[in-house]
């Protein structure tokens, strides 16, 4: 159950991570997190520890790079980027998901009615 | 895919990179925190508050930086290699152990690895023809003349290729003794400088057969079988490299063969030889096409021939000995009882050494056995004392599978060390062999470690460590509360040790049986009375060119000659010279007829031998009867001198001087021969077969090329052998030397295979012997330091320090005890395999388990004699404070 659970939170959270990077530029592990939980308006409140599965993942997948910078408030940290690859999931990522999220709303309408 | 493939690159990299991994991921976590709790403070929190609400959202920092460590490397073989790194910190730390157990097993590895490659060598590696599988030896049988796998007749082979429809083709060949070591010596001339080598004479389709293409050149033709086209020769590479120096241009060259001038049409591939590798020529046969069509008599003719494709082995036996049949109606005259056999080629080559080289393979497996339960023992005791480490490992978390596949890693790890020195000891092997025993393998066979030789070790080396790792493993394994370590522990160890050495007790005994048997049959081999004086007698074969010597009389006269000269040699004896030596594995044999018996009782298989008068001098053979040969005994006089066995089966309780036989059937119109002697039997075939009858003909009266010369003297071999050599060179500067040996030599080597195998195994059993005692003295000392607080109790109690040591060694020998009685039994159940291999002792010879059993015995009271010393002296002011 909680595997399943965490499944389609995966690639949905992969996802986001990409768009926020996509949108934002460069951004630390914590801005990602953050940025999320804002957009979000606080509907999804995620461990934020969590956030480094995803990036662990889609860096192992060369989707998105990573590097140590100096944050804005002075702090060391390590920012990820997205790289060409990771351009390229992320719009048949996003095709897809508005696919998908058609068809899920055609269907909600449906039955709806 | 290639996403996949990335993903695989970043892991396998991560799984090298822990730590510094794990290092910047702290660093990131670490910083993360920092930065929302600067939001958090920023929004008016506490410094601490504000930390630990950061800690919460992030959600147990720990518990992420291990799931990202797993996900970052490749988490099973990370504890895998965690496994070896510790188990290699952890033998390193008891050199002492890991040296023990890892000679041990390069003991039993190299041991079992060095019999497989004989075994490979010798029994599974296919011989270097096209199909090997389908070539088939065939023989004749004859139950008349005791005959069960004998050369065949040139006619009944025409025969067979004529009227057969199961092989595409039979090949013969002639010039190979028993052993199948070629006995054609001929000198090949190479700018006058003549060189000896060996070949044998084959029909002219024998390559066809064996479906072999040359590597120069060109091969035989059929035609060239015949007198007349047979002036052809092929070289196996070895002689096209050391005679001719790899001359390019070989193929059409003329060179001289013993006179004889003849064309090398072709070479062979280096890989290639038949049907070994002391054949460094092929000739033709150059026999009259008459053979082929009337000789029926005498055989000799080797066979090979190739299965048609889709016949079976079964099928042509059936079609042959139809075959057999219609000859022996056609020929009753010579075919009577004629029956064939057909044995694969490979089976009929490796026939002689096949049960001693499974013999000596099973030996070395018990040995391996032997080992690794001796190996066994070892971590038994070693995982004794380290229970309290196991036992603070589990309550420390560590889950029982985690400690058993810790321990088998550390298993597998000795016994990987132990197999890549085996290897190294077995890679020795086949240059040992070579120089130990260069009689004991089939000349056709070449040990050397292969790609399946090592794929062989790599496998013991994956066994081995379940067979001697496993137990010990789960026993340590088990053990469950710091409490549980020191009694219960203890003795659970030492019951599963007295097992291990009831079992290797038991395999010893087997092993030791064995080689007691081995070398109770070669004590009695020794013993056997060869029939002559073997001490300072040389010998050595002259060979006569035909071309030079055509005639008989020139032949006769120049032995005689070069008799007469060996004899004014100083210090020499006696001199004499025979058509065949004995052991030489090379005899003729013929009918007899006796006179006064009916026409149709005959005697088959009479041996002849052709001998100078004073060859029995030479010899040291015994008169028992009549007298010798002397100088006026020639082709007129019709006499002979005949062995005992000859005087035991044709004249049975009747006196054989004066009588008279003839050589051959009653109708055939031989002289009448009368024996004027009998002497003594001479070994023909091995020290372990009774003598043939067997006559010695005057060598005037039937003369032949090659002699073998005997010459006793009081000189050493080698002195002897050169003066030998210059009386030979006097004569004619071409003449050579061949098959220099002593007889001493002679009959050493006729016994090489016997040597052989009862080194081995008397090795074999030697190693397992010192084994069991090593095992039995480790257990033994284990169970005294584990007692030595109750030993010092006992003596302040006033036990008397004769009862200690008696009650350490009860304690000892049980095992032992249990182990000889299990061992006597298995013995007796598969000693019974090795009868083939023994001489004069039978399997349950009763002498030979006794002593076994003393051996044992005494080996095992000298390993419980040391702790027990050490336990009757234990000081009990020491041994109560000691805890």
């Amino acid at each position: 159950m909680a595997e399943d659970k965490s499944e389609i939170l995966q690639g949905t959270l992969d996802l986001m991570v990409l768009q926020t990077l996509d949108a934002m530029g460069p951004l630390h592990g914590y801005g990602i997190a953050r940025r999320i939980e804002q957009i979000s308006e606080d509907v999804l409140q995620l461990n934020q520890g969590t956030i480094y599965a995803a990036l662990l993942r889609l860096q192992q997948r060369r989707w998105i790079s990573s590097s140590w910078g100096t944050s804005d408030n002075n702090r060391k940290a390590k920012f990820y980027s997205l790289t060409k690859a990771g351009r390229r999931q992320l719009a048949t990522e996003a095709e897809n998901w508005q696919r998908v999220a058609g068809v899920i709303g055609r269907l909600l309408r449906l039955s709806e009615r | 895919m290639l996403t996949r493939l990335s993903v695989l690159a970043s892991r396998i990299s991560g799984a090298f990179n822990g730590r510094a991994l794990d290092q910047d991921f702290d660093r990131e976590v670490e910083s993360h925190l920092a930065m929302m709790a600067d939001d958090y403070r920023r929004r008016g929190m506490s410094e601490e508050e504000a930390r630990r609400t950061a800690r919460l959202r992030f959600g147990g920092p720990t518990q992420t930086r291990e799931d990202q460590h797993d996900r970052r490397g490749l988490p099973l073989v990370e504890t895998a290699l965690q496994d070896v790194r510790y188990a290699l910190r952890t033998l390193r730390r008891n050199p002492g152990f890991t040296f023990v157990v890892i000679l041990t097993l390069a003991v039993g590895i190299g041991a079992v690895t060095s019999m497989f490659t004989v075994v490979r060598a010798v029994l599974l590696r296919p011989l270097p023809y096209t199909q090997p599988d389908r070539l088939i030896e065939i023989s004749e049988t004859n139950p008349l003349k005791g005959w069960t796998h004998t050369v065949a007749a040139p006619a009944n082979v025409a025969d067979w290729r004529a009227r057969n429809t199961v092989f595409t083709d039979i090949a013969g060949y002639i010039g190979v003794d028993n052993r199948g070591a070629s006995q054609m010596q001929r000198f090949l001339s190479v700018n006058g400088e003549p060189q000896p080598v060996n070949g044998i004479a084959t029909t002219g389709n024998l390559f066809d057969v064996l479906g072999v293409r040359p590597l120069l050149g060109r091969t035989f033709t059929w035609s060239e079988t015949f007198d007349g086209n047979d002036r052809v020769l092929v070289l196996s590479y070895g002689a096209w490299q050391s005679v001719f120096g790899g001359d390019p241009g070989i193929v059409g060259r003329a060179v001289v063969l013993s006179g004889r001038s003849m064309t090398v049409v072709g070479v062979m591939p280096r890989d290639f030889f038949f049907p070994n590798r002391s054949a460094q020529f092929w000739a033709s046969m150059g026999v009259k096409p008459d053979v082929f069509v009337r000789m029926r008599r005498p055989h000799w003719l080797t066979t090979v021939a190739r299965l048609r494709p889709g016949v079976s082995l079964v099928q042509a036996r059936d079609q042959m000995t139809a075959i057999a049949t219609e000859l022996e109606r056609a020929y009753p005259d010579t075919n009577t009882k004629m029956g064939v056999r057909l044995e694969p080629l490979h089976d009929i080559m490796a026939a002689d050494a096949r049960p001693t080289i499974l013999m000596l393979f099973g030996a070395v497996a018990v040995l391996f056995l032997i080992v690794c339960a001796n190996v066994a023992s070892l971590q038994l005791g070693r995982g004794a004392s380290r229970m309290r480490e196991i036992a603070v490992r589990r309550a420390l978390g560590a889950g029982r599978t985690r400690l058993v596949r810790q321990l088998l890693t550390e298993a597998l790890l000795l016994s990987c060390l132990g197999a890549a020195l085996g290897i190294a000891l077995a890679a020795a092997t086949p240059a040992i062999l070579l120089r130990a025993a260069p009689s004991a393998l089939p000349l056709f066979a070449t040990p050397r470690i292969d790609f399946p030789v090592l794929l062989f070790a790599a496998a013991l080396a994956i066994v081995a460590p379940v067979v001697f790792g496993l137990a010990p493993a789960l026993s340590t394994s088990s053990v469950d509360r710091l409490a549980e370590r020191a009694e219960s522990g203890s003795r659970r160890t030492t019951v599963a040790r007295d097992l291990l050495v009831v079992f290797e007790v038991g395999l010893s005994v087997v092993l030791v049986v064995g080689s007691v048997l081995l070398i109770r049959s070669l004590i009695h081999l020794q013993q056997v009375d060869p029939g002559f004086a073997p001490d300072r007698v040389v010998t050595f074969k002259v060979t006569l060119p035909r071309v030079k010597y055509p005639k008989d009389t020139d032949q006769v006269r120049v032995f005689a000659d070069l008799e007469r000269r060996l004899r004014n040699l100083p210090g020499v004896e006696a001199v004499g010279a025979t058509s065949t030596l004995a052991l030489r594995g090379y005899t003729w044999t013929g009918d007899a007829s006796v006179e006064g018996r009916a026409a149709d009782d005959y005697e088959r298989e009479l041996r002849h031998e052709s001998v100078t008068p004073d060859y029995f001098a030479a010899m040291g053979t015994r008169l028992i009867a009549g007298r010798m040969l002397n100088e006026h005994d020639d082709a007129r006089s019709n006499v002979t001198v005949v062995n005992e066995a000859l005087a035991r089966k044709y004249f049975p309780g009747k006196d054989a001087v004066g009588r008279r036989i003839k050589f051959g059937r009653p109708q055939d119109s031989d002289p009448w021969i009368t024996i004027v002697g009998v002497v003594a039997d001479a070994k023909q075939d091995g020290m372990d077969k009774p003598a043939r009858p067997e006559v010695y003909v005057p060598f005037a009266a039937n003369a032949q090329n090659p002699a073998t010369f005997v010459v006793r003297s009081d000189v050493d071999a080698t002195p002897m052998v050169a003066a030998a050599r210059q009386a030979v060179r006097a004569i004619d500067r071409d003449l050579l030397l061949t098959e220099v040996t002593t007889l001493d030599g002679l009959v050493r080597d006729s016994m090489g295979d016997e040597r052989f195998r009862t080194t081995l195994l008397s090795g074999f059993a030697g190693v397992a012997l010192f084994l069991a005692v090593l095992g039995i003295y480790g257990v033994l000392a284990y169970f005294v330091s584990q007692r030595s607080r109750e030993l010092g109790i006992r003596v302040a109690l006033g036990a008397r320090p004769r009862a200690l040591f008696a009650m350490v060694v009860g304690q000892g020998m049980r095992p032992v005890a249990i182990g000889s009685a299990a061992g006597l039994a298995g013995a007796i159940a598969l000693t019974g395999l090795m009868e083939s291999l023994l001489f004069g002792v039978t399997p349950l010879d009763p002498i030979t388990y006794a002593s076994s059993i003393g051996v044992l015995a005494a080996s095992a009271l000298g390993a419980c004699a040391l702790p027990a010393l050490r336990a009757a002296r234990v000081d009990p002011l020491i041994a109560i404070r000691e805890e």
